[in-house]
């Protein structure tokens, strides 16, 4: 078993073209509907600030926990937690109970809707062109961050070490 | 939405009678989209038919047009565009202006490819679109209001800061003849005043909120296509190459790139270097100013900046660019070389609602006016009008805006402002067709002159200008044109082949006007070509007339064609066709073009010759027509005696 992936969103990176959402309702629907994508990009047009928003799938899944008919389970492969709509009743209890806002409700079918990781092949990841949506094992994710937090230093190394040499 | 047969498109539209309340929700007839594609295509038919030669397009007479294109809302980049038209206030002519953001994609979210105002609301509206739920509501509360204030306005009051918002500031209001259309606060539809056309129907806004979906004929063909531009936009060569300069810094990368090939419109166009370039540059707002790069909807190229300033006489200064052509008018224009006064300028004009275009062009037509004594302190309110005087440009810019005192007058544009202070003011209005020049020099690149003196909206740059010359894409000048004629179409300074590029990239860029996809992409750099659309049209639409070629340019040379029917209906011909003295007569005084005026007739009439127009009059001839099936507009033409 390969180390689990995760979506890994930095918003600092976002622009806020909103691909993701597009390629979002291609997969799941064939057509383009920000409305229906499971990824939506909160945005700040005045200041230029853009936060893509999605499921973190969580540890702990408030929304299964709230589920009153079990209808939200995780899938084994790919950690997404699945909804099964012959068991979804639609009271969106699980929209109330997640802090993040990562359950929608799909405007046409007005089904909750939430991110399944495409089945391992999230397409936001994979067409995002600024890479501030990346689909990573976990134990790259940290070391993500620690990378980016300590560019500064890398930077003054290379111009001392740099400094009349090649 | 079944009764129409093709995708890509919403498939209905809203006819809007302001005058009555009227609103109608009507099926696209698909005649038209297989004519005219959409965008400024269905923009020209719709003008044609229904606006009368010689109303007043202040009036209620004028039609208002704003439309999307079968490609607006999908996964294409950069595909996230609107249009509107109407006749030009400021030119009496054909007016078009096109805008980015994510305003156009809602209206198609919504279930609308255009929607189509006629006559004149009684008191301040705005149109408010909830998919099938439209309403004109009382927009009293916002008149008076800047357009950042009214799009936060709108959003609180309908509690919800994700619903998109076109709007008109004060300037539109005061039907100032080159106001814009603002939309996500800082993307402008910014030429020839469609604005004005606005506020002189009382129309405050457009509101939009959608949740349908757009299809496509032929999904995973229009799919991996969409891919495919994404990576050329992107990755390929001349992708890697603009996400250097337009990526990185963005339109302002321009500011060094046309110093140096001399053609950076300096102190009115009077030359094309500027020495206080590097102040004004994209790298020192780069570096200096930038807090955020910003995408429009469904872009891959991404070159949208926010800037502000955080210090000084101009502190809290925040918009969005400024983009090169902002910076030129209200910078090296008026020998302006404070960054942080041009910034300002920049948010005013987008807070107003002007174009920075005209804007800036009409603030150094009165700076030059003002160095030959033509106007006085006595005319300008007691301001001084010396180059460069940057708080100057700062009250200016609030007097038109206002039209207050002599900013009344520089409200009219340059043209009417010359005609009514005389005493030679002509010379130094800049100009054609009444539209005021933009960013590009004819001296220093002769293709601009024949852009500018053929496109139906006048001085500007965006409805066929080359780039292979400007930047640098010899390769693809080759490839398409053939490597025997690129070394000629490379050189900026030779008229040679000139007419046949202009020529094809005034059709292409009406179909991607009609589209409508970006010209970052399509211009700057040339990625998408006919046999681009050859391809994508089909796919998205799945009117297969589209899949030929030959039926594309048959499609973007109907348009032009109309488009400039729809001028010499007005009563324009080939005397219109041309350029400011400046630019024919007066050599460039310094920088790598020194010396030169711009050939014009010869590429005149090589242009017109190509077309199989009349060469002495610039009408057309009814067989030029009738190869566009356009033999009803000949018909009318013909009846008024404007046919050869």
């Amino acid at each position: 078993m390969p180390v689990p992936k995760i979506l890994v969103i930095e918003p600092e990176s976002c622009t806020g073209c909103r691909i993701c959402e597009l390629v979002c309702s291609w997969y799941h629907y064939k057509e383009f509907n920000p409305k229906r994508s499971r990824i939506t990009v909160l945005r700040n047009y005045e200041l230029g600030i853009n936060i893509p928003l999605t499921c973190q799938q969580c540890e702990v899944p408030l929304c299964e926990a709230s589920c009153p008919t079990g209808a939200i389970s995780r899938d084994e492969k790919t950690r997404a937690m699945l909804i099964d709509y012959d068991k979804c009743i639609g009271c969106r209890l699980c929209m109330v109970a997640c802090p993040f806002g990562g359950t929608s409700i799909d405007p046409i079918t007005l089904n909750v809707i939430r991110c399944d990781l495409c089945d391992g092949d999230p397409q936001c990841a994979k067409y995002c062109p600024q890479e501030a949506i990346r689909f990573l094992p976990v134990d790259m994710t940290a070391i993500l961050r620690k990378k980016k937090s300590t560019e500064k230093i890398v930077e003054l190394s290379k111009l001392i070490l740099g400094s009349g040499r090649t | 939405m079944s009764e129409f047969p093709y995708k890509g498109y919403a498939g209905q539209y809203l006819e809007v009678n302001l005058t009555t309340g009227k609103i109608v929700k009507k099926i696209l007839p698909k005649e038209l989209a297989k004519a005219y594609l959409g965008g400024t295509g269905f923009a020209a038919k719709i003008l044609w038919d229904r606006v009368k030669p010689g109303i007043d397009p202040l009036g209620s007479d004028n039609v208002l047009v704003f439309a999307t294109g079968p490609i607006t809302g999908t996964f294409f980049p950069p595909s996230g565009r609107f249009m509107v038209a109407a006749k030009s206030p400021l030119t009496g002519i054909w007016g078009e202006a096109h805008c980015g953001g994510h305003f156009g994609p809602e209206i198609k979210y919504a279930g609308y490819d255009m929607i189509v105002f006629e006559g004149k609301a009684e008191k301040p509206v705005y149109l408010y679109i909830d998919d099938d739920y439209v309403e004109l509501r009382d927009a009293s509360h916002l008149w008076g209001k800047t357009t950042r204030e009214t799009t936060k306005s709108i959003q609180e009051e309908l509690g919800d800061d994700s619903i998109k918002v076109a709007c008109i500031g004060p300037a539109g209001e005061n039907k100032v003849r080159f106001a814009c259309v603002i939309v996500d606060f800082y993307r402008a539809a910014g030429r020839t005043g469609m604005g004005a056309v606005m506020g002189s129907k009382n129309l405050k806004a457009i509101t939009v909120r959608g949740t349908r979906s757009i299809t496509v004929a032929d999904p995973d063909k229009f799919f991996e296509l969409a891919v495919d531009g994404l990576e050329r936009e992107t990755k390929s060569k001349l992708g890697l190459m603009a996400q250097e300069s337009l990526g990185k810094t963005g339109t302002p990368s321009l500011v060094e790139l046309e110093n140096e090939i001399g053609r950076l419109p300096t102190k009115n166009h009077w030359t094309g270097t500027f020495k206080d370039a590097d102040k004004i540059s994209g790298e020192t707002i780069r570096k200096k100013y930038r807090t955020s790069r910003e995408s429009c909807f469904s872009c891959g190229i991404q070159c949208k900046f926010i800037s502000h300033v955080p210090s000084g006489p101009y502190k809290g200064t925040l918009s969005g660019g400024p983009e090169y052509e902002s910076i030129f008018a209200l910078g090296s224009n008026c020998m302006v070389s404070d960054i942080e006064a041009v910034l300002h300028a920049n948010m005013l004009c987008n807070e107003y609602g002007l174009d920075t275009i005209s804007t800036g062009k009409v603030i150094s037509f009165a700076m030059e006016c003002y160095e030959h004594e033509i106007i006085t302190k006595e005319d300008t309110d007691g301001l001084d009008l010396t180059w460069g005087n940057a708080e100057s440009e700062i009250q200016l810019i609030h007097k038109i805006a206002k039209r207050e005192g002599f900013g009344n007058l520089l409200a009219e544009g340059v043209k009417r402002a010359a005609e009514k202070i005389g005493k030679g003011a002509e010379k130094y209005a800049l100009h054609v067709k009444g539209l005021e020049c933009s960013g590009q020099d004819p001296r220093g690149q002769y293709s601009v002159g024949l852009t500018y003196a053929v496109n139906v909206r006048g001085a500007d740059h965006l409805r066929s200008l080359s780039c292979y010359e400007e930047l640098g894409y010899p390769d693809v000048a080759a490839e398409r044109y053939g490597s025997d004629k690129a070394e000629e179409i490379m050189n900026l300074r030779s008229p040679k082949y000139k007419a046949m590029v202009v020529l094809d990239l005034e059709d292409l860029y009406a179909i991607v006007d009609s589209l409508i996809i970006c010209k970052y992409g399509t211009m700057w750099p040339p990625i998408y070509y006919w046999d681009d659309f050859a391809k994508i049209i089909p796919a998205l639409t799945g009117i297969k007339e589209y899949s030929d070629i030959e039926y594309v340019k048959k499609v973007g040379a109907r348009i032009s064609t109309l488009r400039k029917a729809f001028n010499v209906r007005e009563g324009l011909n080939r005397k219109d066709d041309t350029l400011p003295e400046r630019f024919l007569k007066e050599p460039m005084p310094e920088g790598p073009a020194k010396g030169h005026t711009c050939p014009l007739d010869i590429m005149l009439d090589e242009y017109y010759e190509l077309r199989g127009w009349d060469k002495k009059t610039g009408l057309f001839t009814r067989e030029s027509l009738e190869k566009l099936e356009l033999s009803d507009v000949a018909n009318e033409l013909e009846k008024r005696k404007l046919l050869t």
